[in-house]
């Protein structure tokens, strides 16, 4: 049944398996089972999955309550195709040690690019060190 | 050891309610049990604190209280720890046994704070599944699994006090991973407290009491494991009592109860159900930090028990927290939902729920990607219809509008055409007439707002009005509007009133979209409505003759000049009257060479062709003539003809061809002509002299015009000789006539 033609609208995606991509980059794999007004999200039986490469860790979450403003966007899942995929699953423990090291890696490489600036004496304030204040 | 307080997240975990997500946490369960035995069996030394912290109990009366007036609390059995002793029972509502229950739990309670452990909600609540048919024992196996988690978290927070627990030790069968906190999984949650904490409980007198009962052996951990959690047992416990219990086997905090114990002795275990989350009921820990936090879930009566638990990885344990691998449940584990007992308190579509589920006995599994349907999913059809409505209703809501032709104009052109295809497709196809949906948006009238209270913008509050009570001179409000037109440049001021007229002409275009959806007897009063503001229009551009000197000063020509100044003509034509049209066609041709000159850049100007060609089709032979003409004189102060000009530009060319094609239709159809003296003369004068032009004209320089008409040979043929025709059709490339024997020339 076709609620709202001609738009978009979320409540044809009621009770299927969705990917939501969060503003704070988290990835959500879970049933949509509620929604309203603001696209708030509730996800149940929610996963989060860590991507670092190609492999990709599930931490099994629950339910979800999302809400809307947060949502960067979100698709439905095709059930019979969600195993064909090239990534490889690891670990929980696996996949955050792989995002620790990632992370690692960025800031050093951060730093270093930091410290090239400095010594050319060019100082390019970082968003991240401005919400400190 | 120093214990530190472990928060737990496990209750996320209940509220799932998924049976595969269930039977892990279960399987979860176990080996946090076994792991806490292991980690906490070696530690000696607490004991000895263990002891010393016995007295501190006594002040947790008042918080016990409170406990045993919840509803089926769950006290675990407390095992013999180095540190403390703990223990729960099942607590089941309305049992003659809850007296023993809260003291108990004060003993738990004691135990805890003896271990000065802060805050660390208990994560019994994995366990807080609806197992079907609580046993005492099986109840005592779930209080061993939840002191095992909890044991476990603390084990997770106490940093180098804790040895690893080899496996070396006879009593220990397998290791377990705990599950991974909200607080290191999440670094934004500070504090997960799930539940309030119990405060501290006195479990001097339960402990004495039930001391005689507690026997435990390692090996009952393997064989029964529980599901339900317990609670944090009293540290009070003496450590007399945990003597007779075998030493190793007990870790410190030992939220389950391993085996046979304490509850089923006490005689009447109840299960607890622990308040809601929020509840103020329980101080935060106090002196000593003993928390635990309260079981969320209701234990239910009926537990089943797995029939093997898993095998894990047993991993080290540091305070960052690696987070412990998640497993998932073997095969042949079977759940079965226990119904919660009367006193539990449950969401209604939780105990729907959890009906469904025991109704259909079996835990589903989650089938194969391809035999996932709707139907299979219990969770399906959580938002009910009602909901649905209601959310698209405010959506709806949303989208009133006055205007939706205005508003929305995307979608109401996008499903015009929409159904226009299908009116085609309907016409050449077959009959199948199907209707795309549309969107009906909400349409709501404008209603007639008065404006009650006058405000001009800039004054401070209201004007005053002066009424008949109470006459004031009014103030002369004077528009100190910016003088554009004293602002010299001429250019900006062209822009400026293309602007405004720009508005006006959007103006009508809107009242023809609204006449056009009305019905047939308002049309008068929008055509005039729409005649009079096309008029304001064309008043606004000052059309006026005026000499090629003064050209760039004209008004109309500088609007011309400009890009959105020939759109406007071009959008405007077609509303005009056709004296008003006319004087525009005469004007610009009249200026055709100074317009193409200025068009150089922009190459704008076949924007008009358009809409002037179709006004060429309606003019009379003599207008056309007069048209003409304008091309055909020579330029003030040179020989040169625009006509020639006309061939470099493409507007220009198409203009004359369309020009001329029309003129040959004229003459060609019987239509009266009703020429003026002199008309015919000009007309042959006019293609003669663009046949001569044409044939003198390079090819290379002939741009090729928009739109080329087909009569325009038969013209030539009209007057001219075979030759020319012939040169001049090669030049135009125009399609060679059907038959030369056909042609009078």
């Amino acid at each position: 049944m076709n609620y709202m033609p001609g738009t978009a609208s979320l409540i044809q995606d009621i009770d299927k398996k969705h990917l939501v991509l969060l503003r704070d980059g988290r990835t959500l794999i879970g049933y949509l089972r509620s929604i309203d007004q603001f696209a708030n999200l509730v996800l149940h039986q929610t996963v989060e999955r860590i991507h670092v490469g190609k492999k990709y860790g599930d931490i099994p979450r629950g339910i979800f309550v999302v809400r809307g403003e947060n949502v960067v966007l979100l698709g439905e899942i095709d059930l019979e195709k969600e195993s064909d995929t090239p990534l490889q699953q690891v670990s929980i423990e696996e996949i955050l040690e792989e995002q620790r090291v990632e992370q690692q890696a960025k800031q050093e490489s951060e730093k270093l690019k930091v410290q090239a600036l400095k010594e050319r004496g060019l100082s390019i304030p970082r968003a991240d060190t401005l919400d400190e204040y | 050891m120093a214990e530190s307080s472990e928060p737990a997240i496990l209750e996320d975990y209940l509220l799932a309610e998924d049976a595969p997500l269930l039977e892990e946490m279960a399987e979860e369960d176990e080996e946090i049990d076994l792991y806490n035995e292991m980690t906490f069996g070696l530690d000696r030394d607490s004991m000895e604190e263990e002891v010393a912290k016995a007295p501190a109990p006594p002040d947790k009366g008042p918080e016990l209280s409170l406990v045993g007036e919840n509803e089926a609390a769950v006290v675990t059995e407390v095992t013999v720890e180095e540190e403390e002793a703990e223990y729960k029972a099942t607590v089941q509502p309305g049992l003659g046994a809850e007296e023993e229950e809260p003291m108990l739990e004060e003993m738990e309670e004691a135990g805890e704070e003896g271990e000065a452990e802060p805050g660390a909600p208990r994560d019994d609540f994995a366990d807080m599944e609806e197992e079907t048919g609580v046993d005492e024992r099986e109840e005592e196996e779930e209080e061993e699994e939840e002191e095992e988690e909890e044991g476990e978290e603390e084990e997770q927070h106490e940093e180098d006090n804790e040895e690893q627990n080899d496996l070396g030790d006879p009593a220990v069968m397998r290791a377990v991973h705990s599950k991974p906190t909200l607080e290191s999984l999440d670094s934004a949650v500070l504090d997960s407290r799930i539940g309030s904490t119990w405060g501290e409980f006195e479990g001097d007198d339960l402990m004495a009491a039930d001391s005689g009962a507690w026997t435990s052996s390692p090996s009952s951990i393997l064989s029964h494991h529980m599901l339900e959690r317990g609670y944090l047992g009293s540290p009070g416990l003496k450590r007399s009592d945990f003597r007779m219990m075998s030493p190793k086997s007990f870790p410190q905090r030992f939220m389950r109860q391993q085996s046979p114990m304490m509850p089923r002795s006490m005689g009447s275990p109840r299960p607890y159900t622990p308040p809601r989350r929020a509840s103020p009921l329980f101080t935060p820990n106090q002196s000593s930090g003993y928390v635990s936090p309260t079981p969320f879930r209701p234990m239910s009566r009926n537990i089943s028990t797995p029939t093997q638990p898993l095998a894990m990885h047993f991993g080290p344990m540091s305070p960052s927290l690696e987070p412990p691998l998640f497993f998932s449940p073997p095969a042949g584990c079977q759940l079965k939902f226990s119904v919660p007992s009367h006193m539990t308190q449950l969401h209604p579509q939780h105990q729907r729920i959890l009906n469904q589920r025991q109704q259909r006995g079996q835990v589903q599994s989650i089938s194969p990607k391809k035999a996932w349907s709707l139907k299979a999913d219990p969770y399906s059809g959580l938002m009910t219809r009602k909901e649905k409505d209601w959310v698209i209703k405010v959506q709806m809501m949303q989208l009133q509008s006055e205007n939706p032709h205005l508003d929305d104009y995307y979608y109401q052109a996008y499903y015009h055409r929409l159904e226009r295809k299908q009116a085609e497709e309907e016409l050449l196809g077959g009959r199948n007439k199907q209707e795309p949906p549309k969107l009906v948006t909400p349409y709501i009238q404008k209603m007639e707002i008065y404006d009650s209270v006058v405000r001009i913008a800039g004054s401070l509050g209201q004007v005053a009005m002066s009424t008949c009570y109470s006459p004031r001179r009014a103030i002369d409000a004077v528009h100190h509007a910016l003088q554009e037109e004293a602002a010299g440049n001429q250019r900006l001021r062209a822009l400026h009133r293309i602007e405004k007229m720009f508005l006006q002409l959007l103006e009508v275009e809107e009242t023809q979209r609204k006449m056009n959806l009305l019905p047939e007897e308002q049309h008068p009063r929008f055509c005039e409505k729409k005649s009079h503001e096309v008029g304001r229009i064309y008043q606004a551009l000052k059309i006026r003759a005026c000499d090629s000197e003064e050209e760039a000063e004209d008004e109309f020509l500088q609007v011309l000049c400009v890009r959105k100044g020939k759109k406007l003509t071009a959008r405007l034509l077609p509303h005009l009257a056709r004296e008003q049209a006319e004087e525009i066609l005469v004007t610009v041709t009249r200026h055709l060479p100074f317009l193409m000159r200025k068009d150089a850049l922009d190459e704008s100007l076949p924007v008009l062709y358009g809409p002037l060609s179709e006004m060429v089709g309606r003019m009379t032979f003599s207008e056309l003539i007069e048209v003409l003409q304008e091309l055909t004189r020579p330029l003030a102060g040179s020989t040169e003809l625009p006509l020639t000009m006309t061939f470099k530009n493409q507007f220009g060319i198409s203009l004359l061809y369309a020009l001329l094609s029309h003129g040959e239709r004229l003459l060609s159809s019987d239509m009266p002509l009703e020429p003026h003296s002199g008309d015919f003369e000009k007309w042959t004068d006019t293609v003669f002299l663009v046949a001569r032009e044409l044939s003198q004209v390079p090819k290379t320089a002939l741009v090729e015009p928009l739109f080329l008409p087909s009569n325009l040979l038969s013209l030539f043929c009209r007057y001219l000789d075979k030759q020319t025709i012939h040169r001049l059709e090669a030049k135009m490339e125009c399609s060679p006539l059907p038959s030369e024997a056909a042609m009078p020339c």
